[in-house]
């Protein structure tokens, strides 16, 4: 198997932006390329991961960002998994390098859907859903995660207050990100005080609808040093399925998914939890960074939101969790997120995170999931 | 005749407040009708069972922005049921709901109905 590198990362902003969908694909890519410092017909081929196109009217996006590259005869696809989207498109991108078929490639996620309003989107992303048993029976999103907070909270004795310090550390740190959605600090008081979403989820427990694109360029390590000393390791990658319905589990308070995508990156990264020095998540909700620190093994079940209460998870505690702001507050360009994920990554280990710079940090982790977690990735990163 | 497919025989249970599940004729696994191999042992031979759509509830959400098409009925709760007979859980639709106290963890609830809102959850 191939060492597999990244050598290159580009986003646009996140947030409501005014170009097209395959206008902010494109630009995204550009970065990526650019910092890089790599010519596009080195690609050999594309990754694009989006969820909604149609709200665009543009699917089958490849083609159309590899033509506006200048490289029309190069291979691509689309992948569709939810908010996974991201991740798992790497993943594919991964195992395409890794196993010796291409040099270098290039993954996208975009999402473009904030111009369709909320009640389009909130119907849409329903459909991400078992939708026979849930988005069917009036379940949104925030609904399903709401139903995972309250067994959460009933189970360990935490707060909504609890939660609600997940939401002004991510806002802390999304402050300091430039590309960020949500910049803006926020209290206690103003997530206790927002309006009530789906119980006992309020508006600022819930990430924000984005639009906006992420890029990356994977290669091989020959040809990562070839081209510059700026790269950062994949040392571990991992993925993970978990029953499509949440009555299909037997325990709410754990994602399944993503117990088993972290044991496979752990074991193939050859380290434990304890030797990640921060990691990008996914909460989509304040409730799912608790669920998701457990299930990653930073701390014990019941535990995480003790760790938040004692700054175990902010910029300079011990295990820093979503230094980018993570969905909450740099938001959530559905099909972009996971992707947008490895680029803080790259930024964190190659100096490029300006005033939000974990201190230190040689390995990274992205956690990355579809739905209620019905689909997920874990990747590891290391500095050279 | 006419042999109708595993879910709209699920539904038709539904609507009479029952849950059409399937047994494994290997190792006995309980599945919703919904699934076509075995999750414990991967055999494809089951037994239908209809089990009492009766549970309690072991968590829940009353949604105040909902989904396109459920203006009409906010709030509502959205419901999942230990099944009191077996080791199955069901989700569903449930109406009336206003605030959390209406429907505290540990309420008996039961299926009775199946319409465009899915499978429909009463408080008992």
């Amino acid at each position: 198997m191939e060492k597999v590198c990244v050598i290159g990362a580009g986003s646009t902003k996140y947030g409501k932006l005014q170009e097209s969908i395959a206008d902010i694909t494109v630009q995204a890519s550009v970065d990526a390329i650019e910092s890089a410092g790599i010519e596009p017909k080195e690609i050999e081929a594309g990754y694009i991961s989006n969820v909604f196109g149609v709200a665009d009217k543009q699917v089958h996006l490849g083609p159309v960002v590899m033509s506006n590259l200048g490289i029309p005869e190069k291979p691509s696809l689309s992948i569709e998994s939810a908010c996974g989207s991201g991740s798992v498109a790497f993943r594919e991108a991964f195992a395409n390098v890794a196993g010796g078929f291409y040099d270098a490639v290039l993954v996208t996620g975009v999402e473009k859907v904030t111009h369709t309003g909320t009640e389009w989107t909130t119907t849409y992303f329903s459909y991400c859903s078992d939708f026979f048993y849930e988005g069917q029976a009036g379940a949104s999103f925030p609904g399903l995660f709401a139903s995972m907070a309250r067994a959460y909270l009933t189970e360990f004795k935490a707060t909504e207050e609890d939660l609600a310090m997940v939401a002004v550390k991510n806002h802390d740190n999304g402050f300091l990100n430039p590309k960020a959605h949500l910049r803006k600090k926020i209290t206690i008081d103003d997530v206790m005080n927002s309006a009530v979403v789906a119980s006992p989820l309020k508006l600022y427990d819930c990430c924000p609808f984005s639009d906006g694109a992420s890029s990356v360029i994977l290669c091989n390590e020959k040809f990562a040093k070839q081209h510059t000393k700026n790269y950062i390791r994949v040392i571990g990658s991992g993925r993970g399925g978990s029953p499509a319905a949440l009555q299909g589990r037997n325990h709410l308070t754990t994602i399944p998914s993503t117990k088993i995508a972290a044991e496979a990156a752990y074991k193939m990264a050859g380290i434990k939890p304890k030797n990640v020095d921060f990691a990008e998540v996914h909460d989509c909700f304040t409730i799912a960074e608790i669920v998701d620190t457990e299930d990653l093994g930073f701390f014990d079940k019941g535990k995480a939101v003790e760790a938040v209460r004692d700054g175990k998870t902010r910029l300079n505690g011990e295990i820093p969790i979503n230094p980018s702001g993570g969905l909450k507050s740099k938001g959530h360009p559905i099909g972009a997120t996971g992707v947008g994920q490895v680029v803080e990554v790259f930024d964190q280990l190659t100096g490029r995170a300006g005033e939000r710079t974990v201190k230190d940090a040689k390995i990274g982790l992205t956690h990355n999931f579809g739905a209620t977690g019905a689909s997920c990735a874990v990747h590891i990163f290391q500095s050279v | 005749m006419y042999k109708l497919s595993a879910k709209q025989q699920f539904i038709e249970c539904a609507k009479l407040g029952k849950v059409l599940a399937r047994k494994c004729k290997n190792c006995g696994e309980l599945h919703l009708a919904t699934v076509y191999f075995c999750q414990k042992c991967g055999n494809k031979e089951f037994e239908n069972e209809e089990l009492e759509g009766k549970g309690t509830v072991v968590t829940f959400t009353i949604i105040t922005v909902p989904p396109a098409g459920f203006e009409k009925y906010t709030p509502y709760a959205w419901a999942v049921l230990q099944l009191d007979s077996s080791d199955l859980r069901i989700s569903g639709f449930m109406a009336n709901m206003a605030k959390p106290s209406d429907l505290p963890i540990g309420s008996k609830a039961k299926i009775i109905g199946f319409d465009e809102r899915g499978i429909i959850l009463e408080k008992q």
